[in-house]
């Protein structure tokens, strides 16, 4: 089978490291980040980012005064500034357009509703993000009730779409047959991943597909990082026996 | 490090959550454990088959149809009042408190200290004042602070105020009531004293049923009944007393005094033409009765038999009437 090829006995995956681990990019213990601000170009360049990054928090934080105040016009700004991240959230999840749709209009409108309560302890994108990953997660509690599968996405009219499509595929082993195997190879993780908890699935999907750290996925779902970090676990290792079948 | 704890951070190490000082001690127990090293293996493996499943950019229809719904419903709903902004701005300043307890911990201390300051300010003050007239009552009634201010509970009236001038300081000349009790006989001169006392202005009714009920069977009895001191308050208690049964108590105790004390026979005609009760008048007729030489006696007794609008008080006067060769 096609898939052998990604037979998790053989990582395909090119070492970053001395032994293979993944380059870093957030996380950084103390003792790095005091080697980094010991580089002057890097410091520089960092101080610069984080400057803008307060600047455009400020920004934000104004657009969320203002529709605290009763702007509809900055609540609508801040509709445009994350509905994709949302849409594209709720879309993955929940493999259907129709579904995600709903979740992204009912998301805006409790945020819209409850912008009042929102005091600026978090930033506004872990508090939407809260928001949207409940709404996610009720909707996956109630498809693992009705233990429905769904292993392809929907469209808003029931026809199944092809997301892997959207996709450019720039690797060396791309070919139609590889194309065919990696669809197949999809479904088998989607089905993978609907045999996860909601909350397992969720935790993955946060750290593996949106890529946001553990410390934040957790203020997201009112747990710790801990928790995440050990719900993260219980995923990958579900995740790999389920898979494993596949070899 | 074990291997669970390795196989733990092989997770976080693969997905960059892991410190650099625990990815070397991860990477030493790695180079000597091989089921750990498979073990990482699989981990990355799966990474990179979970991206088989990519995540993918919402088509703009679908951002621009969920924009749209999303517009009609904003839209639908009622704007917000403002006193519904105001009461979410106030839950969010109480909410704040709650959250930062050391914050709220410090204000409730700063107002309590103020009040506690403020409290004992204000009673150092009223205390000062206090002292003050203290020491100007000690040193009139020579009694100790603490005894004066026992005893102001009892005064009974305040009788001078003198202001030293240029001073807070006045004197206050005030008359004290003090509850005593005293045992001894009814001839006894300060109990008969304290009866007419009790007679002439005691408050208590019963006091003064009592007091006159006493008084008056001295005077039947006998005993020393001095016309300026007890006949004196029982011809007030029969003139002016509101108890039909006091008046007729010293209307009894007046009778031995009819025949010779003229202010007495003048207070039992007057009650006999004016007393409220037909009972007290019968019986002022019959004390007037073996009176003798006395004419107003007769005229009374003549203008009631005439006129009283009791007939059973004119017919007794007449009767004491038809006497009159006795009544002189």
């Amino acid at each position: 089978m096609a898939t052998d090829a990604l037979s998790l006995s053989t990582p395909a995956v090119a070492p970053d490291g001395a032994l293979g681990w993944p380059a870093r990019r957030k996380v950084q213990s103390s003792a790095g980040m005091a080697a980094s601000r010991a580089m002057g170009g890097s410091n520089r360049e960092t101080a610069g980012q984080a400057q803008e990054r307060l600047q455009a928090r400020e920004v934000e934080n104004d657009l969320i005064r203002e529709a605290q105040a009763g702007s509809r016009s900055a609540f609508d700004a801040l509709v445009r500034q994350y509905e994709h991240q949302v849409l594209r959230l709720a879309l993955h999840l929940t493999g259907s357009e129709h579904d995600a749709e709903d979740i992204y209009q009912e998301a805006f409108l409790k945020a819209y509703r409850y912008i009042g309560n929102f005091r600026f302890e978090c930033s506004f994108y872990t508090w939407i993000y809260r928001i949207v990953t409940n709404l996610c997660l009720d909707q996956l509690r109630r498809r693992k009730t009705r233990r429905e599968d769904h292993a392809v996405v929907l469209d808003r009219a029931g026809d199944e779409i092809d997301l892997l499509a959207a996709v450019s595929d720039n690797r060396s082993f791309s070919n139609p047959a590889r194309e065919l195997d990696r669809k197949v190879l999809a479904g088998k993780i989607q089905e993978a991943l609907a045999k996860l908890t909601p909350r397992e699935r969720m935790v993955f999907e946060l750290k593996h597909y949106q890529g946001l750290r553990l410390r934040t996925i957790g203020e997201m779902l009112s747990t710790t990082e801990e928790t995440a970090k050990n719900t993260l676990f219980r995923a990958t290792k579900k995740l790999r026996a389920q898979l494993a079948e596949m070899r | 490090m074990n291997c669970e704890l390795a196989q733990e951070r092989i997770v976080t190490a693969a997905y960059s959550e892991l410190a650099d000082e625990l990815i070397h001690e991860l990477d030493r127990h790695l180079a000597a454990c091989a089921p750990c090293q498979s073990e990482r293996e699989q981990v990355l493996a799966l990474r990179l088959l979970a991206n088989a499943n990519p995540v993918v950019d919402p088509a703009p229809n679908l951002v621009a149809r969920a924009r749209l719904r999303l517009d009609e419903a904003l839209d639908a709903l009622p704007p917000r009042r403002w006193y519904e902004r105001w009461s979410q701005k106030l839950k969010n300043n109480v909410a704040g408190l709650q959250r930062a307890p050391v914050v709220a911990l410090l204000l409730l201390a700063a107002g309590a200290g103020a009040g506690a300051l403020g409290g004992y300010q204000f009673a150092q003050g009223r205390a000062a004042h206090a002292a003050a007239t203290q020491t100007v009552a000690a040193s009139t009634t020579t009694e100790q602070p603490s005894a004066a201010a026992a005893t102001l509970a009892n005064v009974a009236s305040v009788s001078a105020i003198v202001r030293q001038p240029n001073s807070e300081i006045v004197d206050v000349s005030y008359n004290q009531v003090v509850p005593r009790q005293i045992r001894g006989s009814l001839d006894d001169p300060q109990i008969r004293q304290l009866l007419m006392v009790a007679a002439e202005n005691s408050a208590s009714a019963g006091v003064h049923d009592d007091s006159v009920g006493l008084l008056a069977a001295e005077c039947r009895a006998g005993h020393s009944c001095q016309p300026s001191g007890i006949r004196d308050a029982l011809m007030t208690a029969l003139r002016h007393d509101k108890s039909a049964a006091v008046r007729q108590k010293a209307l009894e105790g007046l009778e031995p005094y009819v025949a010779q004390d003229v202010r007495v026979r003048n207070a039992v005609l007057e009650a006999l033409l004016n007393d409220s009760d037909p009972r007290i008048r019968t019986a002022a007729i019959s004390l007037l009765a073996p009176v003798e030489a006395d004419t107003s006696v007769r005229q009374v007794l003549y203008s009631v038999s005439n006129s009283d609008d009791n007939p059973q008080i004119r017919n007794v006067s007449r009767q004491v009437l038809s006497r009159v060769p006795e009544i002189q």
